[in-house]
C-alpha cells in the first residue's frame, strides 16, 4: 500500500461511482494521463446496469444530443462516435412557433450534432444495430484499463484516511480516491448530504422525456435531419425539443418541474400536433420524468473525493454531456498532476465548476428572454422574421440565426450568446424585425416558412 | 445508423493545395490520400484513415493549405474550426497533445524519407 | 399519481404509463412442492440474517422454526425426498439449483443437535379430542398441525415403534433410526398421547374410537404389498417388498438366498434390491418399462447400479419355477412399449415367444401396495383407495390422509395430513376454511433477471467413498453440509418473486418514490408510495427477481 500522501502514487486505487459519461470519460482520461506520466494507478468503475438494456433500465435519461463542440473536442482526443452509436447526425433546428416556423441551418452543410440513445433505444424498440452512447463510452474506459465492477454503492464513509465504499450486497472496499459520476437520479447523493454537513447535493428540477414510434422512412421523410424546436406560451417550460433518431422520435420537455398538466397542455398546442405526420401525435412507447441538476453541488469535491457530470456542476438544461466532459477531465487532471486532497481541488477543480455555474447565471438571464418571447406574440413575429431573413441569404452574418442556434445546441457558453445579443446591429436589427413585422398588413397572415419543406427532402 | 461530418465520393477534393484555410479535418469513416502537385510531379505523401486528421497546421499559422488531399472510396470528415479548437485548448490545453504527438510522427517520417532521398541521389 | 378515470382525452392518455406495484408471488420452488414448503421464505431468513439484525445461529433457529411450520420432519425429508423443487429452481440453468434439499436436512439436524422445540400455533387448549390412526407421515403431520392448535391428539399404532413408512421400510443407509426417533419423539413433546401395538378392528372397533373422539383421522397408508398373480407366486421365496424391507428393519433372521429377483421399479423395488445386496446377493432388478420410465427417484436408481444391482428391462415375470417347496428360477417374457395410457405412459406389450430363465432363489415382488383394509369395514365404500373431498375429508368426523388416499411421496403425505387438520380445526371452530396461500399470482417463467445474479458454485451434500457404501451397509451415504457452507447456499437463493434488498429501486427511482422500512424483516424492505410513481417503469426493470410489477389497472 503506497504512502497516504495527498497524490496518486504507484499502485493508488481510484473508484468511479456510476459509469455513465461523466464516469467513463474521467476513467478513460485518468488512465490515459497516468499512462503519459508513467503512474500505475487502478480505476474501479461501479456500474450495475448494463446499457445494452432497451427502455429505463438500461438508460441515463436524456434528449440525447451530444453538440457540436463536443462532437469536435471528442474528435479531437481521438474519440469517434461510431455509425451505430449516431442514431442521426443533426443539420439544422426548426423552430415552431404559432406565427410561423423556421429552419436555421448551419451553415457548413455538415452533420455535427449527434443524435444518440442514451441507453439501447427505448422500450419495445427492435434489437437492431443500434450501440448505446453509454456502452460505448464504457466500453473506452474498459479499453483503456478500467475495471467494471457490476455492484450498486449503496454508502460511503471515512475509514482513516481512505474512502470506503459500501455496495447492496455488504461488500466493501477501500479506496484512495472516489469520484462520485452517479448523477442526480441516483438516492446515493441524498444518503451522502445527509452524512455529511458540510455537503450539499445539487438542486433539480423535473423534466420530461417520451420516446414516439414513427418509423425511419416517415422521420426522414417528415422530419428530415433537423432538430424541432418549440417557443410556446406555456408558463414554466423553458425549452421544448423533438430529436429524431432511427425509428424513433424523442421529445425533450425542460422547464420548473415538469408535470402532467405541463405536459398535457404542450401536447394541445396545435404547433407540436401540426409537427406529426397527420396532424395525429402518436401514443408514446417509453417515457420518464427524469431530474437535473439546476445548481451544483457545494461543494463538488472533499478530501478525496470529488463530484463531477451532474453530480457536480453541469450546463443549465443543455450540452449536459459537453459538461460531463469537461468536468471529468478537468478532475483527471487534478488527481493526476496536482493531486487527490480538498485544496488540490479547491484550487484547480473548483474553478471550472465557479465558471461553469456564473455562466448559467447568464443562461438564467438568456432563458428570461425565452420567456419574454415566448409570451409576447409579437416578439415571436419579430424573431421568426430576422431568424428567415437571415435564412435565405447565404453571406450575410447570422446574428439571431447564430444566437438560436447556440442557445438550442448549447454549443457556445450563455455568456457569448449574452454578449452577442447586446451587440448594436443585432439590437438594431431586432428592433427593425420587431416592427416590420407587427406592421397591420404583415401580421395578419402567418410569416412564410423559410425554406423548410423542399430543403428536406434533399436529406 | 448515421456519420457524422460531410460525406465525400471516391476521387473528390476535401482541401486543395494553395488554398486558404481555417480548419481541421478528422476522418471519421473511410481513406485519403495527402498528395502534392508540383510541375505536374504528385508525390504522394501518405494514407490516412479513420480517426487520424488532417489541416492541422491551419490551426496554427495562416498559410495555404501544403496539399492536396482526396478521398479514397466514400468517406465522411468532421470538420473542426479553429474557433473551436483554441477556445479548447485555452480552457484545456492538454487537448494538444494528441495533435502534437501526431505531428512529431509525421515529422520523424519525414525527416527519415529525406535522409534516405538525400543518399539516394546520384 | 392517482389513475383516475376523470380525465381529458388527448392521445398522451391513450399512451403506456407503466404504473408499478409490490407483489409478492408464488415463486416456482414453492408450486412444485407437494406440501407448498417456502424454501425462498426459510432461505432468505439466513441469507439476509445480517440486514434484519440476526447472528447466523439465531437465523438458523428462526429459518428451522418457518419451515417446521409445514413441515414437522426436515431431517427425514431432507434425507429421503426426490426434491420435485429442484428441478424447477430458476438458477437451474445458471450455475445449478439451489441445493434445497440439502438445506432442508441440515436444517433439520440443527433443529435436533439443538433441541428445538416446535413452533407452537395457538396457546390457548381446545376441549375437543383428536384421534389419528397410524403413525406414518401424514398422520404425524395431522397429529402435529392439531396438537399446536391445542387439541388434545392420541395416536393409535399398530406396530410396536411409530414412524409408518418412514420406519417400516426406508433402509437405515438412507434413514438413520437416530434421526426418525428424535424428529418423532420431538412431536410427542407436544402432549401428543401414542398408543402403542393397537390393532384396530383386533384390539378396538372403529366405531369405539368414533365415540371416544371429536373426530378421527386415517392415515392407514398402503402396507399390504400385491400379488402380480402368476403360477408358482405363491409359497416360501416369494416375499412382498415392504414386508421384505420390514423384517430386515426388525432385524430378524435372514432368509434371503443368494440370487435374488426384484420385480418393480418404484422406489421400494430399489430400496430392496439395495437392501439385498447389502446382504451380499446378487442382485437383478426386473422392470416391464425402459429405464427412464421408472418411478424411482433417478439417485437411487444410479446408487442401486453403482452398488451393483443388475437392472433387466422391458421383462415380466410370467412364472415362478419351483423344485419342491423352493424357488429355482423365473421365467420372464420380453416386452415392448406401446400405445400410452391415459396418464400418458406407454403400455407394455408382451413380445410374443420371446422367453427368458433367470435362475434365482428369492423373489421379492414390489410391484404395487394398497391399504390394510382389515378394522375398516364400517368405513370402507369399495374403492382402491379412499376418495376424500380435496382438504382430506371422507365423511362427517372423519378425515384422511397419505398413502391410503393413492400413493405418493412422503412429501405429499405431509401435505395432505396438514390440509386435513387446517380445514377439520376450521370447521370444529367455526372461522372460515383458511385458503391455501397458492391464491397467489406465480412468477412468471423467464422474468427473473438471472444475469443480475453473480455466479456462485453450488454446494452439494458430501457423499461417503463408494468403495465404503457396501462396507458399512447400514451407514449413510449422503452426509449433511456444514454451517458455513449452509450460510453460502442460501445466499445462492434468488428470491424469485419477493424482495431481497438488492435496493436497486430504492436508488433508481427519479421520483424516489421508495422508502425504507425501519423494521426490516425478510423479504419486506422496502414501501412504494403509490402516487409518487410517475409510470416510467424502470424498477420494474431494474428489479431482478420480478417482485415489482405492472400495476393492475383499476
Amino acid at each position: 500500500m503506497p504512502d497516504l500522501s495527498p497524490t496518486l502514487q504507484d499502485g493508488s486505487r481510484i473508484a468511479v461511482i456510476g459509469g455513465g459519461p461523466a464516469g467513463s470519460m474521467f476513467s478513460y482520461f485518468l488512465l490515459n494521463m497516468a499512462d503519459a506520466v508513467a503512474l500505475d494507478v487502478s480505476v474501479d468503475m461501479f456500474e450495475p446496469r448494463r446499457f445494452c438494456h432497451r427502455g429505463p433500465a438500461g438508460c441515463n435519461h436524456c434528449g440525447g444530443v451530444v453538440s457540436e463542440s463536443l462532437v469536435q473536442r471528442l474528435a479531437t482526443e481521438g474519440i469517434i462516435l461510431p455509425e451505430d452509436v449516431v442514431q442521426r447526425g443533426i443539420e439544422s433546428y426548426t423552430l415552431h412557433m404559432d406565427v410561423g416556423d423556421v429552419e436555421i441551418a448551419t451553415p457548413l452543410m455538415e452533420k455535427r450534432i449527434a443524435a444518440i440513445y442514451r441507453g439501447n433505444g427505448p422500450r419495445h424498440s427492435e434489437p437492431l444495430d443500434t450501440e448505446s452512447f453509454d456502452g460505448f463510452l464504457l466500453q473506452k474506459a474498459q479499453e483503456k484499463g478500467a475495471n467494471v465492477i457490476r455492484r450498486l454503492v449503496t454508502d460511503m464513509s471515512r475509514e482513516g484516511e481512505r474512502m470506503r465504499v459500501r455496495c447492496a450486497d455488504e461488500f466493501c472496499d477501500d479506496y484512495d480516491l472516489v469520484v462520485l459520476a452517479t448523477g442526480v437520479n441516483s438516492r446515493l447523493m441524498e444518503v451522502l448530504e445527509d452524512q455529511a454537513q458540510e455537503f450539499t447535493r445539487p438542486e433539480r428540477t423535473k423534466t420530461f422525456i417520451c420516446e414516439f414510434r414513427i418509423g425511419r422512412d416517415v422521420i426522414k421523410k417528415h422530419f428530415g435531419p433537423s432538430m424541432h424546436v418549440f417557443l410556446l406560451d406555456i408558463p414554466r417550460l423553458e425549452f421544448a425539443a423533438l430529436i429524431p433518431k432511427g425509428d424513433y422520435v424523442t421529445l425533450c420537455l425542460l422547464g420548473d418541474d415538469i408535470d402532467d398538466d405541463l405536459m398535457r397542455q404542450f401536447f394541445d398546442s396545435p404547433e407540436v400536433a401540426n409537427c406529426f405526420p397527420g396532424g395525429i401525435i402518436p401514443s408514446h412507447v417509453c417515457h420518464c420524468f427524469p431530474r437535473i441538476n439546476i445548481k451544483a453541488a457545494q461543494p463538488a469535491y472533499g478530501e478525496r473525493v470529488v463530484m463531477i457530470g451532474d453530480s457536480g456542476a453541469t450546463r443549465l438544461f443543455k450540452d449536459g454531456i459537453g459538461a460531463a466532459y469537461r468536468t471529468a477531465k478537468a478532475a483527471a487532471k487534478t488527481a493526476v498532476f496536482h493531486g487527490i486532497d480538498a485544496d488540490s481541488f479547491k484550487t484547480h477543480y473548483a474553478p471550472l465548476c465557479r465558471k461553469i455555474h456564473n455562466d448559467n447565471k447568464m443562461g438564467k438571464v438568456v432563458f428570461g428572454f425565452g420567456s419574454l418571447v415566448q409570451k409576447a406574440r409579437f416578439a415571436r413575429r419579430g424573431v421568426l422574421r430576422m431568424t428567415a431573413n437571415e435564412q435565405k441569404q447565404v453571406s450575410a452574418p447570422r446574428r439571431m440565426s447564430g444566437v438560436l442556434w447556440d442557445l438550442f445546441s448549447g454549443s457556445a457558453s450563455y455568456t457569448d450568446v449574452f454578449l452577442r445579443t447586446l451587440h448594436p446591429v443585432y439590437i438594431g436589427s431586432l428592433l427593425w424585425n420587431l416592427m416590420v413585422s407587427n406592421l397591420p398588413g404583415n401580421a395578419a397572415t402567418k410569416n412564410p416558412v423559410a425554406g423548410v419543406e423542399c430543403d428536406r427532402a434533399k436529406h | 445508423m448515421a456519420n457524422l461530418g460531410k460525406q465525400y465520393q471516391d476521387g473528390e477534393v476535401i482541401v486543395r493545395q494553395d488554398d486558404t484555410g481555417n480548419c481541421m479535418f478528422v476522418i471519421q469513416k473511410g481513406e485519403v490520400e495527402a498528395v502534392i502537385e508540383t510541375d505536374g510531379r504528385k508525390l504522394r505523401l501518405r494514407k490516412m484513415g479513420a480517426n487520424e486528421f488532417f489541416g492541422e497546421m491551419a490551426l496554427f499559422e495562416k498559410e495555404t493549405r501544403t496539399c492536396t488531399i482526396r478521398a479514397i472510396g466514400p468517406t465522411h470528415v468532421l470538420t473542426i474550426d479553429k474557433k473551436n479548437f483554441l477556445k479548447g485548448i485555452h480552457e484545456d490545453p492538454s487537448l494538444a497533445f494528441r495533435i502534437v504527438k501526431t505531428m512529431s510522427h509525421r515529422i520523424r517520417d519525414l525527416t527519415d524519407r529525406l535522409a534516405k532521398y538525400e543518399e539516394d541521389r546520384p | 399519481m392517482p389513475n383516475t378515470k376523470a380525465r381529458t382525452t388527448t392521445p398522451v392518455e391513450q399512451s403506456f404509463w407503466t404504473y408499478a406495484q409490490q407483489m409478492e408471488k408464488l415463486p416456482p420452488c414453492q408450486a412444485q412442492c407437494p406440501n407448498s414448503g417456502d424454501a425462498r421464505g426459510w432461505l432468505g431468513i439466513i441469507a439476509q440474517h445480517e440486514k434484519i439484525g440476526l447472528t447466523l445461529e439465531q437465523a438458523y433457529d428462526k429459518a428451522w422454526e418457518k419451515l417446521t411450520e409445514l413441515n414437522p420432519l426436515p431431517a427425514t425429508i431432507g434425507r429421503i425426498c426426490p426434491h420435485p423443487c429442484e428441478d424447477l429452481c430458476t438458477r437451474r440453468d445458471k450455475d445449478g439449483p439451489v441445493s434445497i434439499n440439502a438445506m432442508e436436512r441440515f436444517l433439520g439436524d440443527w433443529g435436533i443437535s439443538r433441541s428445538l422445540s416446535l413452533p407452537v400455533a395457538d396457546l390457548g387448549k381446545h376441549t375437543e379430542s383428536v384421534g389419528v390412526i397410524g403413525s406414518g407421515p401424514a398422520s404425524l403431520s395431522f397429529a402435529y398441525q392439531m396438537a399446536r392448535r391445542g387439541y388434545r391428539v392420541t395416536i393409535y399404532e399398530r406396530h410396536e415403534l411409530p414412524g409408518g413408512m418412514l420406519r417400516q421400510a426406508i433402509p437405515d443407509y438412507r434413514l438413520p433410526r437416530e434421526v426418525l426417533d428424535a424428529e418423532i419423539q420431538r412431536l410427542f413433546d407436544m402432549d401428543v398421547q401414542l398408543v402403542r401395538d393397537m390393532d384396530i378392528g383386533a384390539d378396538i372397533e372403529i366405531d369405539e374410537l368414533r365415540k371416544r373422539h371429536t373426530l378421527i383421522f386415517l392415515g392407514l397408508g398402503a402396507q399390504a404389498g400385491r400379488d402380480i398373480g402368476i403360477p408358482g407366486e405363491k409359497g416360501p421365496g416369494v416375499i412382498p417388498g415392504i414386508e421384505y424391507l420390514r423384517q430386515r428393519k426388525q432385524g430378524r433372521e435372514s432368509q434371503t438366498g443368494t440370487r435374488v429377483a426384484v420385480i418393480g421399479g418404484g422406489n421400494t423395488a430399489i430400496d430392496a434390491a439395495r437392501t439385498a445386496r447389502r446382504e451380499g446377493a446378487q442382485v437383478t432388478l426386473l422392470y416391464r418399462r425402459s429405464q427412464v420410465e421408472m418411478p424411482a427417484a433417478i439417485r437411487e436408481v444410479e446408487d442401486a447400479l453403482k452398488e451393483g444391482v443388475q437392472m433387466t428391462f422391458l421383462v415380466a415375470p410370467t412364472r415362478i419355477i419351483r423344485e419342491g417347496t423352493s424357488v429355482r428360477a423365473i421365467e420372464i417374457q420380453e416386452m415392448r412399449l406401446g400405445e400410452p395410457d391415459d396418464q400418458g405412459r406407454c403400455r407394455p406389450v408382451p413380445v410374443p415367444d420371446q422367453f427368458r430363465r433367470l435362475n434365482v432363489d428369492t423373489v421379492i415382488v414390489a410391484v404395487s401396495q394398497a391399504p390394510d383394509w382389515h378394522g375398516m369395514e364400517p368405513i370402507r365404500d369399495g374403492h382402491k383407495w379412499l376418495h376424500t373431498e380435496e382438504d382430506g375429508k371422507l365423511e362427517d368426523s372423519i378425515w384422511a390422509g397419505g398413502d391410503d388416499r393413492g400413493p405418493g411421496i412422503a412429501s405429499q403425505a405431509i401435505a395432505q395430513g396438514r390440509l386435513a387438520a387446517e380445514a377439520a380445526h376450521a370447521e370444529l371452530r367455526g372461522i372460515p376454511h383458511p385458503k391455501q396461500n397458492l391464491q397467489r399470482r406465480a412468477v412468471v417463467k423467464d422474468s427473473v433477471k438471472t444475469d443480475f445474479y453473480a455466479e456462485r458454485q453450488r454446494v452439494c451434500s458430501p457423499r461417503r467413498a463408494q468403495e465404503d457404501w457396501l462396507c458399512n451397509p447400514h451407514l449413510e451415504i449422503d452426509q449433511t453440509i456444514g454451517s458455513d457452507q449452509a450460510e453460502l447456499e442460501a445466499a445462492r437463493c434468488m428470491s424469485c418473486g419477493l424482495c431481497f434488498d438488492c435496493q436497486q429501486c430504492f436508488m433508481y427511482c427519479n421520483a424516489g418514490g421508495f422508502t425504507r422500512i425501519e423494521e426490516s424483516q425478510s423479504g419486506k424492505f422496502f414501501v412504494l408510495a403509490l402516487d409518487a410513481c410517475e409510470g416510467c417503469g424502470k424498477c420494474i426493470e431494474v428489479c431482478p427477481c420480478s417482485y415489482l410489477e405492472l400495476r393492475d389497472s383499476d
